[in-house]
């Protein structure tokens, strides 16, 4: 069966991180996500605030995240995928800070994703339409990242992932970078080319292609093998809300409002191999503590539910 | 550019005369022929089941679904009121199933129905038809092959009576949640339009862009226009939330004093591929709920406002009518200006009413007094650059300048941007 994963954000606490990995496990996952974007917040970074986190020296990264790999190991819990920090260009902010941010805290996180033995490591594009006048233009100044951070997660054996995003105007999002399918193959495969090695792939967020109306099931038809990580979650198509699939409904037929049947055909299409990762940290601080791990159980069942459809033989 | 009113929410079709009147007064000179004005969504919906007799009483002639053919009775008064008054029908949008609709076995009848549409399209001149593709009942990787052989059997007739069809993006609705729908993948769309032509054997199809089907899609408008370029033969203008599908007044759908759709990315868009057809402003859910006293200077807004989003659409057009400018403001407008055409359309130098700064240079111009303004060369137009439009207009007329010599420039909707903005001297 495919594997089941989740965020480590709510559940694997710095202080204990072992009794949060024995707790995923206990709920049926085998992979996480882990939440290294938490580490250095992107409500932080838009106020042109940060922390010290990523001031430490590679050593000492090391040694902090030492009782992380330890525990996980010890629940039998694969570190599958994760978040860099974000966003890694503020439009309009310090020029210190955005240096820090590309030059800091990009490869730190590479080297927090080596520490881990992790795969996938999750990177944001740049929201810089607006600005340079074209998705275009955009992505230019993504692609320098791109290059900047490439070749040492070649090194480690870490693959980047874009991932869809989005954008918005008086609160109604609308949709960003990485949004469109066409643009996603053609430069996945130009980079993966250039560097002779499968060094880029894709990170589907379905709540992010929900609230944009992405057509899951041409999506990721159109991927194909470049889906690597999936950000699992669901919302009302107003708000990224990262709540569990199924929760939403808009009419008083109270049917799902989020089309997950034609992302189960999607992945089935293409023959989905990788993890079915849930990313809904924000569900566990709606449920009262007490509830947690049941949750955490549930996210789990939907997970293999998921599975289960992926993997038929036919799926109607 | 043609601009054109729905006439939704404020021309009865059966009683016409008023609302067609008001149209004219706004300053409109051409009208959307909306046929679905004579066959609604519910009307398919219900098709061939049996109606109440209340029902029959209410309505004193037969459905459309039943005659196709009565569609020109059904417009008659409508059609006479508006050539009375000088206006015409340059494009119409034929009927259309509910987007949740239950059906999947109309195909034949949506068939007849549009055919109908496109034979009293040509019998008053109307050159271009909206029709929407089918959607009902297509699987993903059905919906080419169906709407092919729906197409070009319409081509046939349209050849004929010599009206362009145009498809149109659509949305779905996933159990009430609006997401993108059939031709809303540009790309695909204009591969479609593009063989679609290409097996009629003549430029029969075309585009019409729906803005608020794009919203409500969340799309990048801007990449929209770009993919199908001159295939865009006519724009829905319409603003909604982003998430209930409604017609409303461009930039009355607002939040935290931001407007709900991305109005930039549309003009970017639209200029980026020269639009140049039919710019359709449909605020019928705006104009219906107006009262019939406030509607006249709602429509006059409303005509303002297609005349505003042509305006910025052509903006370079504006700027290509003068010999030579100058700017009339030293500030962040003027900047944007100078990075975005500077080097196109060079102003000779610009001016401002803040003494500091006269002698100045300003992102290469020099900063002159107003009073330099009497003495330009003949034909040398001047752009205000400050939000203060009106009053800087009154101060230079004052100087006695010419009316004439005077335009506006706008920096809100530009090609590109600083990612700072420059503090007041």
């Amino acid at each position: 069966m495919l594997s089941l994963g989740v965020q480590t954000k709510n559940v694997v606490d710095d202080k204990d991180p072992a009794a949060g990995f024995a707790m995923l496990h206990r709920a049926g996952f085998s992979c996480v996500d882990f939440s290294l974007n938490y580490y250095l917040t992107n409500t932080s970074l838009y106020k042109q605030e940060r922390n010290d986190f990523f001031d430490q020296s590679e050593a000492e990264l090391e040694r902090y995240f030492a009782p992380h790999v330890q525990g996980a190991k010890e629940a039998g819990i694969r570190i599958h995928q994760m978040h860099m920090p974000y966003p890694l260009y503020i439009p309009g902010g310090k020029q210190e800070l955005n240096e820090y941010l590309w030059q800091v805290v990009a490869p730190k996180s590479l080297k927090v994703g080596e520490i881990f033995s992790c795969r996938y490591m999750v990177v944001h594009g740049f929201k810089l339409a607006r600005h340079l006048g074209s998705e275009e233009a955009e992505w230019q100044q993504t692609e320098s990242l791109l290059h900047a951070i490439l070749p040492r997660a070649r090194e480690m054996g870490i693959m980047i992932c874009m991932e869809n995003l989005y954008t918005g105007t008086g609160g109604h999002i609308v949709e960003g970078t990485c949004c469109d399918v066409r643009k996603v193959v053609e430069r996945i495969d130009r980079i993966n080319d250039q560097y002779g090695a499968e060094v880029l792939g894709f990170c589907l967020d379905t709540g992010h292609a929900n609230l944009v109306g992405l057509h899951f099931e041409d999506f990721i038809t159109k991927l194909g093998k470049r889906l690597k990580v999936l950000h699992i979650h669901d919302n009302d198509g107003v708000g990224d809300l990262h709540q569990i699939p199924f929760t939403f409904t808009k009419t008083r037929e109270n049917k799902v409002s989020t089309d997950w049947d034609g992302f189960l055909r999607g992945l089935r299409t293409v023959g989905f191999d990788q993890v079915l990762s849930f990313e809904t940290a924000p569900v566990l601080s709606a449920f009262p503590e007490e509830l947690k791990e049941e949750v955490l159980h549930l996210i789990a069942r939907i997970g293999r539910y998921f599975a289960e459809k992926v993997e038929e033989r036919t799926y109607e | 550019m043609n601009i054109i009113c729905s006439p939704i929410g404020v021309v009865n079709p059966s009683c016409p005369g008023n609302g067609v009147m008001d149209l004219k007064s706004a300053g409109f000179e051409h009208v959307l022929l909306d046929l679905a004005m004579c066959c609604s969504g519910y009307e398919f919906e219900y098709f061939g089941e049996p109606r109440k007799e209340e029902e029959e009483e209410e309505h004193d002639r037969i459905p459309v679904t039943e005659d196709p053919a009565g569609i020109a009775s059904f417009f008659e008064k409508m059609t006479e009121a508006c050539k009375r008054e000088g206006l015409t029908f340059l494009i119409a949008r034929a009927p259309y199933l509910l987007r949740d609709t239950k059906r999947t076995d109309l195909t034949p009848l949506l068939s007849q129905v549009q055919e109908a549409c496109i034979r009293f399209c040509g019998q008053i001149g109307c050159k271009s038809l909206i029709i929407r593709p089918l959607f009902a009942g297509l699987s993903y990787g059905e919906e080419w092959q169906a709407n092919h052989d729906y197409y070009l059997h319409l081509a046939q007739v349209a050849k004929e009576e010599k009206v362009m069809i145009l498809l149109e993006n659509q949305c779905r609705s996933m159990n009430g949640h609006l997401i993108r729908g059939i031709c809303s993948d540009a790309v695909t769309a204009a591969e479609w339009v593009d063989e679609l032509n290409r097996e009629a054997g003549e430029e029969c199809f075309g585009f019409c862009m729906d803005v608020g089907v794009c919203n409500l899609c969340g799309q990048d408008m801007h990449e929209f226009a770009m993919a199908l370029g001159e295939r865009i033969k006519a724009v829905v203008l319409r603003d909604c939330d982003g998430h209930q599908e409604t017609a409303l007044l461009p930039f009355t759908c607002t939040r935290s004093l931001e407007p709900q759709t991305d109005w930039l990315s549309l003009f970017r868009g639209l200029r980026a591929v020269g639009f140049d057809g039919e710019l359709i402003l449909s605020m019928g859910d705006t104009a219906a709920a107006f009262s019939p006293l406030l509607r006249p200077s709602l429509l006059s807004l409303g005509r303002e406002m297609a005349g505003y989003f042509q305006w910025q659409i052509e903006i370079e057009k504006v700027l290509k009518t003068y010999s030579s400018i100058v700017l009339f403001g030293a500030g962040n407008m003027c900047r944007n200006y100078m990075k975005c055409y500077g080097e196109q359309y060079p102003p000779l130098f610009t001016c401002d009413n803040n003494q500091k700064v006269w002698g100045t240079m300003f992102c290469g111009l020099e900063v002159k007094p107003p009073a330099a303004l009497k003495e330009l060369p003949k034909d040398c137009g001047i752009l205000i650059c400050n939000t203060y439009y009106r009053e800087i207009k009154k101060q230079l007329l004052e100087m006695g300048i010419e009316k004439d010599k005077i335009g506006f420039f706008n920096d809100e909707y530009m090609p590109s941007f600083h990612f700072d903005r420059l503090k007041e001297v």
